[in-house]
């Protein structure tokens, strides 16, 4: 009777062993970041949207290959001691597979946290250093092994936006060196390509004036035209968010410059037309993705993921949305590939993003570019695509005015 | 007294040495000695989060210890402290990376560099003080944050720097839980020699200096020396906090250190009790764990049916920072001395009870 009750209650407590495994294999924990309240939430919003609608969409059809997504979104404003602690409670108490981050500041913060706990980290900061997984470039400051983000960097958005200028110069016919000035705060984010940008643009016959500083928050920047104005500068490339562009266009205008403004991908979006108004003429921006009115196949999931937040479906989302989106789904394809090749650890999610050669998600055909990523070579997009928009009257148009393949140059990996 | 196992009814310190011990009775040196040894073996119980979020209030609290002794202690203000810190952290990376000085002796001679720092714009405040020295300070936040972006040679510029973890003996401090032994052992040492400072000659300087700086004078206080060395102290622990925090996070980048960093400190300081040691600890406790707080509370929210839809979890993101403000304001109008203020009354309470004077 003893031995019974032995091999009886083993059995019963290997079964339910077996069965409390067989439940933790079912979810798997993804951390999301996000600013929606901080100093970066008028674009941290719409991105956030769209990473946190995907991962609902990804569960309620289906989840990655049959598991669940058990994930939790922490608005975590901006503020570095908060990243890091989220970081922590999602490792130490979730078994966090992959995260889904933001900024600049929280992204690296966390580059040697995520190399040591072998946690692949998708964020929204495209800072060009990122890029370079194994420090091959000497210039490179910190090899981020576990980084990934989807999008074209800082430095090559901005290379593209210079290749397009020279052809902008010649197509005018204009004479002599066009000039070229950065404009942005003193800050990493809007620093991050002056370099880059600056040598790239002098190698294309550009003559690089001396950078102009404005504020990263709205205010007066007529002092600033007046120095855009007084040194001649043709293109004028913004590092800076939507909020500062809107009061250097209108402080522009006022002062009467003829600069041919680009921005970053942040810096151009509808709300930034509706904001500016009348005084926006020709603003070049550069996209990862389509806009929401564009019909290409893959809008229309994308429509089907937005209505996990707006049962309407008539909200309008921005592109950074669509971009968060994007950063998800190639995720979401990677851990695919992991749970089919050993099991969803963040090794293998990292090795299911090297898995595939320019591949989109399936589904976002024509919505995501097609993507590469490879051990030594974390930039996964080098095609930028080039808009120009305009407000007309209240009529926001928005065209695309090029599209531009950068070469993957050894010398531009990680800079 | 400290020969006294309960503070006793009544004051009867009757000799400067009785009134300088650190700590007033037995009891309370048994409990401070019995708290360090159990926060020893921490990491055997506590997982990764407690440990990064006792890290970072070792690490600010020591950054936030230099800017009471200047505040509190000496009556000066700053409104730089954070780009100190940042200082502090970049330097550590810099002397490492550039000079390959082992990163256990990075950090104090990092807290030194940020001293020179410190007591270089701290030079204004041996001619003004109030609120030119606060715009004076504010002005040192403003060149410092923008020497980060510029000094790519110090600071990396826009790249940022990198920081190697410490490494004594051949062991590497990278994880956690061996972090969390440097961390700890700054913070005792620091305060110890916060509480020591206090306690001696300069220390009463500068009170000499907050309380009324014409009779420091007049006894003898050279005040342009003290409020000058407050700065260089000031900044000192605050380059020691910002190395620490380098060398944890393995990276420095100059977007952390703006001035909102230093407004924090400020809370800080002012949430714990002006002048009080074991206040800016508390202090420095209650601004690091608000915001898990909250957002535990939030997250809760998360969990039911009705809780889990943006629209619910958006707004109580906004909800949660606005009731970090709000806390702050209600502190300062109900508890305007700080938590140390708070906790002198509840000991008083029970050293009288059932009496309440």
């Amino acid at each position: 009777m003893y031995k019974k009750l032995i091999i009886a209650s083993s059995i019963a407590s290997g079964v339910f062993g077996i069965s409390s495994q067989a439940n933790a294999e079912e979810t798997i924990f993804v951390g999301h970041l996000a600013d929606m309240s901080g100093p970066t939430a008028f674009v941290g919003k719409p991105y956030a949207d769209g990473v946190r609608d995907s991962l609902a969409y990804i569960n309620s059809h289906g989840g990655i290959s049959g598991t669940k997504l058990e994930y939790e979104t922490i608005d975590y404003a901006y503020k570095v001691p908060q990243a890091i602690a989220s970081y922590k409670k999602w490792q130490s108490r979730k078994n966090m597979v992959a995260m889904q981050g933001w900024g600049t500041a929280d992204t690296e913060a966390l580059i040697s946290f995520a190399a040591k706990d072998q946690t692949p980290v998708f964020s929204a900061s495209y800072s060009g250093h990122l890029t370079d997984p194994k420090g091959l470039n000497p210039n490179t400051k910190k090899p981020a092994p576990y980084n990934f983000f989807y999008g074209a960097s800082y430095s090559d958005s901005c290379r593209g936006l210079v290749q397009w200028a020279a052809k902008d110069w010649q197509a005018k016919g204009a004479k002599g060196k066009p000039k070229f000035t950065h404009i942005g705060a003193n800050h990493p984010f809007p620093n991050a390509p002056k370099a880059a940008c600056a040598e790239y643009a002098t190698e294309l016959g550009f003559e690089v004036q001396p950078a102009v500083v404005i504020s990263m928050k709205p205010g007066d920047f007529k002092a600033q035209c007046l120095s855009l104005k007084s040194s001649g500068t043709n293109y004028g490339y913004i590092g800076n968010l939507g909020g500062s562009v809107q009061s250097l266009i209108k402080s522009c205008n006022t002062v009467g410059t003829e600069i041919q403004f680009m921005s970053n991908i942040w810096g151009g979006d509808k709300l930034v037309f509706k904001a500016a108004g009348e005084g926006i003429k020709d603003y070049i921006f550069p996209t990862m993705t389509p806009f929401w009115t564009d019909e290409v196949p893959g809008m229309k999931l994308v429509r089907e993921i937005s209505k996990m937040s707006d049962s309407s479906g008539s909200e309008e989302r921005l592109h950074h949305y669509i971009r968060g989106v994007c950063s998800t789904f190639f995720m979401k394809e990677s851990m695919e590939w992991a749970k089919a090749n050993g099991g969803v650890t963040g090794e293998n999610v990292k090795k299911g993003m090297y898995a595939q050669k320019n591949w989109v998600p399936k589904g976002l055909e024509g919505v995501c570019l097609a993507a590469t990523w490879t051990p030594e070579d974390h930039r996964g997009i080098n095609q930028v695509n080039i808009y120009k928009g305009n407000f007309n009257g209240g009529d926001i148009r928005v065209e695309k005015a090029d599209q531009v393949t950068l070469e993957r140059r050894v010398d531009w990996l990680g800079y | 007294m400290s020969s006294l196992a309960m503070r006793p009814c009544g004051d009867f310190r009757t000799s400067y040495k009785k009134d300088n011990t650190i700590f007033e009775t037995k009891t309370i040196r048994l409990v401070a000695i019995l708290a360090i040894a159990a926060a020893c073996l921490a990491p055997l119980v506590l997982d990764g989060y407690f440990l990064t979020l006792f890290i970072q209030i070792s690490y600010l609290g020591i950054a936030a210890l230099g800017l009471n002794i200047l505040v509190g202690f000496t009556g000066q203000i700053s409104l730089g402290h954070g780009a100190f810190f940042g200082f502090g952290a970049f330097a550590s990376a810099w002397l490492n990376t550039s000079f390959n000085i082992p990163v256990a002796l990075c950090i104090p001679m990092a807290g030194f560099l940020t001293m020179a720092v410190g007591m270089m714009f701290g030079m204004p405040a041996a001619r003004i003080k109030g609120l030119y020295l606060a715009i004076a300070t504010l002005a040192a936040q403003f060149i410092i944050e923008d020497f980060f972006a510029r000094a790519e040679w110090f600071s990396g510029g826009s790249s940022g720097s990198m920081a190697a973890p410490v490494n004594l003996l051949g062991f590497e401090f990278d994880t956690d839980q061996s972090f969390y032994y440097i961390a700890l052992f700054a913070l005792v040492f620091m305060y110890i020699w916060g509480c020591n400072l206090m306690r001696s000659r300069d220390g009463r300087a500068f009170v000499a200096v907050r309380d009324h700086y014409l009779s420091a004078e007049i006894m003898g206080v050279k005040l342009n020396k003290y409020r000058l060395l407050s700065f260089g102290i000031s900044s000192f622990y605050a380059g020691i906090g910002g190395a620490l925090y380098a060398h944890y996070l393995g990276y420095v980048s100059a977007e952390g250190f703006t001035i909102f960093m230093s407004i924090q400190f400020l809370a800080m300081i002012i949430i714990g009790g002006l002048g009080s040691i074991k206040g800016t600890l508390m202090g420095v406790i209650f601004m690091v764990l608000l915001p898990e707080m909250l957002e535990t509370g939030v997250g809760l929210m998360k969990y039911t049916d009705w809780g889990n839809i943006p629209m619910v979890t958006d707004g109580l993101a906004y909800i949660k920072e606005m009731a970090i403000g709000l806390v702050i304001i209600l502190f300062l109008i109900f508890e305007p001395e700080g938590l140390a203020h708070r906790w002198a009354q509840i000991k008083n309470y029970w050293k009288f009870y059932p009496f309440s004077y």
